[in-house]
């Protein structure tokens, strides 16, 4: 029973259609299967799914991305809500975009996947100091910093993730934090991530989410390793 | 026969306005129906040139068919006349402007400048002109040319005087053509009015770049007046007139839609009343009967042909409709030309088509694989093809325009029901096809007759402001009428835009989550 929900369900997202992904998600709880097991059994395999394809699918657009990531976010937040006992974080990101930039849409995708996968995103929103950012990630115990950029002065400017990485080295965080960088200049210049001080970069919002994992994973077992 | 040309690449020598006097338009017909040489032909042309066929090209009228050659073509100029039909009837005159009758409306767009030369005394528009912002070449991005100019004031100097230039060579180009006298009627020109986007304005005046640059200024008004006005003024080779730059409503609201409000008098109507200006940054005002709520987005430069494949300005050889016939379509060109591409309302059109037929999905996928080239309308021509690319780029052009029009209605407390009238201006002319653009969720499906197409709005309301008692002071009065919305400070965008990306009707309310 439960895969007949999970193909509906993966159909919808493939089709983007919002609808009829809700709709298969109310049978699958009208059904009696728990919202646990939506989470775990039918989104995050989907989310994974898309992030595998991502390289695969050529037609793929951001527009798709954009409504299947919205879609994984919104069906996530819901069942958390009716968990009976809160799920297991993999960790703690905060995500903005670099001071002087209001272009804010580029990490929706990013965010979405996150949730979906169980990473505590915080959206700082747009036009976001490099002071904001560290105490943010301080206060919240992140282990990542992600810097949307998509102006070239925003990315390469000296108050966006340059900025970020000075503070970090200042207060001795860069083992800590790690800090990732995306958006349209990035794409354009491979190298340019390591120019500003950037830990990583992604080049777009799927790849980010699974890279953000990545570096969680790195803090994290650097921590464990210190422990010892 | 010369105004007719006067739209395309291929001009006649003129100078005295089309009224027969200084015979420097002739023209060879080779045959077909015309009418008679009128008694100006007789004066200018002598019985050889009459017998061989020479005409004078603003005296002839075509009837059918003809041929004619031009022996002496004028010199090419990116200048073209705007095409009457976009034109709208002038209202008002200024009979007591006594000294320097004429006046200048300029539309400074960052695509196209759009100019008239009107007799403010006579209430007459003498001619129009439109053409390319030649600041394009720093870049098609707003953003890229601020930047520049930020950087380096030599950079900034020479922006300003690349569209300050172009201004004035249309100027004299009317001035050459359609009065006959250049420096004599420079001095003749009393006012000049421009508006534009606030980024047009700033760069032109080289006062607000930097200021635009940054966000923290994007909600509040931004002063694009120049630091020295007598300085500023003393660059144009207009040696009596007053150049007045009207002042924009905001960071990336520019004056250019207060013009469109004027033009189409939406807010003289009843509240419940949208007007869209599509450009590369697409502006939206809504009269709700007492405020203008206005906002801009980033959802125009795809309809503009920026990020599309083979897209392009509506310039001649724009596939700008398109059609279905049997199995196949039928691609329409701005001034029949083989089709270089794609302009945004034939952009319109093959998403919505492609859509239509099943070819495309909803979600923006292609039902069956389609060759990386995209495609294709015209099986012959390869600029004819769409990419998915393309459809991406149309989606994300299409969701924001649709979300800001949602989120201004929601910030003014009203519903699509209570819209009457929505005008739409800009980059679509009027060549859109409503129905297209409804089908897809770029327009509202309000009722039929609701939507206007208004082209070239923007310069008909400086000409209106041209020769009104009112002047410039009207613009001062909307603007102090007007309620700025900066959408990314708006929670809910973000949301609605992603709701927009389907392509299908425009929607509100979906299914709800358990």
């Amino acid at each position: 029973m439960l895969n007949s929900f999970i193909k509906a369900y993966n159909e919808a997202v493939f089709e983007t259609d919002k609808d009829a992904a809700f709709s298969a998600v109310n049978a699958a709880l009208t059904a009696g299967i728990k919202a646990e097991d939506v989470v775990f059994k039918i989104v995050i395999p989907a989310v994974e799914e898309m992030m595998s394809n991502i390289s695969q699918d050529p037609d793929a657009n951001l527009a798709q991305h954009f409504m299947t990531a919205q879609i994984a976010a919104e069906v996530t937040e819901k069942m958390l809500e009716k968990f009976d006992h809160p799920p297991d974080i993999i960790g703690r990101v905060v995500i903005g975009t670099a001071y002087g930039d209001l272009h804010s849409l580029g990490k929706r995708i990013v965010m979405g996947c996150l949730k979906a996968l169980m990473v505590e995103a915080t959206d700082l929103g747009a036009n976001v100091s490099a002071e904001r950012f560290v105490d943010e990630a301080i206060a919240r115990d992140a282990q990542v910093i992600a810097v949307s950029a998509m102006m070239v002065h925003t990315a390469i400017g000296d108050n966006g993730a340059r900025k970020v990485r000075r503070i970090l080295k200042e207060r001795g965080l860069e083992e800590r934090i790690k800090l990732i960088v995306g958006g349209a200049p990035y794409r354009y210049d491979a190298e340019l991530f390591q120019t500003v001080g950037a830990d990583a970069w992604a080049p777009d919002g799927v790849n980010a989410a699974r890279t953000i994992i990545h570096l969680i994973e790195q803090v994290k077992h650097h921590e464990a390793v210190a422990d010892l | 026969m010369r105004e007719a040309l006067d739209l395309t690449d291929v001009r006649v020598r003129a100078a005295c306005g089309g009224t027969g006097v200084c015979g420097a338009c002739v023209i060879r017909l080779i045959g077909g129906d015309v009418s008679s040489p009128t008694p100006a032909e007789y004066l200018k042309l002598g019985p050889e040139q009459r017998t061989a066929g020479h005409r004078l090209a603003c005296q002839l009228r075509i009837k059918g068919d003809a041929a004619i050659r031009l022996e002496r073509p004028a010199r090419f100029s990116p200048w073209k006349s705007i095409p009457p039909e976009n034109l709208q009837p002038l209202v008002g005159c200024h009979p007591d402007v006594q000294s320097q009758p004429l006046g200048v409306a300029v539309d400074l767009g960052t695509t196209h400048i759009r100019i008239a030369v009107l007799d403010r005394q006579q209430g007459r528009c003498i001619a129009t002109r439109y053409g390319r912002n030649p600041q394009g070449d720093f870049g098609a991005d707003v953003l890229n040319r601020l930047e520049a100019a930020r950087a380096c004031p030599k950079r900034a100097a020479e922006l300003a005087k690349l569209a300050r230039g172009a201004i004035v060579r249309a100027v004299r180009d009317i001035l050459a053509r359609d009065i006959g006298e250049v420096t004599p009627m420079l001095a003749e020109i009393g006012q000049v009015l421009i508006v534009g986007n606030t980024a047009m304005l700033a760069l032109l005046t080289g006062h607000g770049s930097d200021l635009l640059l940054d966000p923290a200024n994007w909600q509040q008004s931004i002063d694009c007046r120049p630091h020295d006005l007598a300085a500023w003024r003393a660059h144009w080779p207009f040696p009596h007139a007053e150049i007045l730059p009207v002042q924009p409503i905001g960071g990336f609201v520019g004056s250019d839609l207060l013009a469109d409000v004027r033009a189409t008098g939406l807010s003289d109507g009843p509240g419940g009343a949208l007007l869209l200006d599509i450009g590369t940054n697409t502006e939206i005002a809504l009269w709700d009967g007492k405020i203008l709520h206005v906002t801009s987005v980033a959802g125009g430069p795809a309809f503009e042909g920026t990020g599309i494949r083979h897209g392009m300005p509506a310039e001649p050889g724009a596939i700008f409709r398109i059609r279905q016939e049997a199995a196949s379509y039928r691609c329409e060109t701005i001034a029949g030309e083989p089709a270089k591409g794609f302009c945004g309302s034939g952009l319109v059109d093959a998403v919505a088509l492609l859509l239509d037929q099943g070819v495309l999905k909803p979600s923006g996928r292609f039902a069956a694989p389609v060759a990386t080239e995209g495609y294709r309308f015209d099986p012959t021509n390869g600029r004819s093809a769409i990419t998915s690319a393309d459809i991406d780029a149309f989606q994300r052009a299409k969701a924001a325009t649709a979300a800001a029009m949602n989120q201004l209605l929601a910030q003014a407390g009203m519903g699509w029901g209570e819209v009457h009238r929505l005008c739409v201006c800009g980059a679509f002319g009027r060549t859109l096809d409503i129905e297209h653009a409804q089908s897809v969720g770029l327009l509202p499906s309000l009722p039929h007759g609701a939507i206007e197409l208004h082209a070239d709005a923007g310069l008909a309301g400086c000409e209106q402001a041209l020769l009104s008692l009112q002047g410039a002071d009207y613009f001062n009065e909307l603007i102090a009428k007007t309620r700025l919305v900066n959408l990314s400070r708006v929670a809910d965008y973000e949301d609605r835009y992603i709701e927009q990306l389907r392509l299908r009707p425009m929607v509100s309310g979906s299914t709800v989550l358990l």
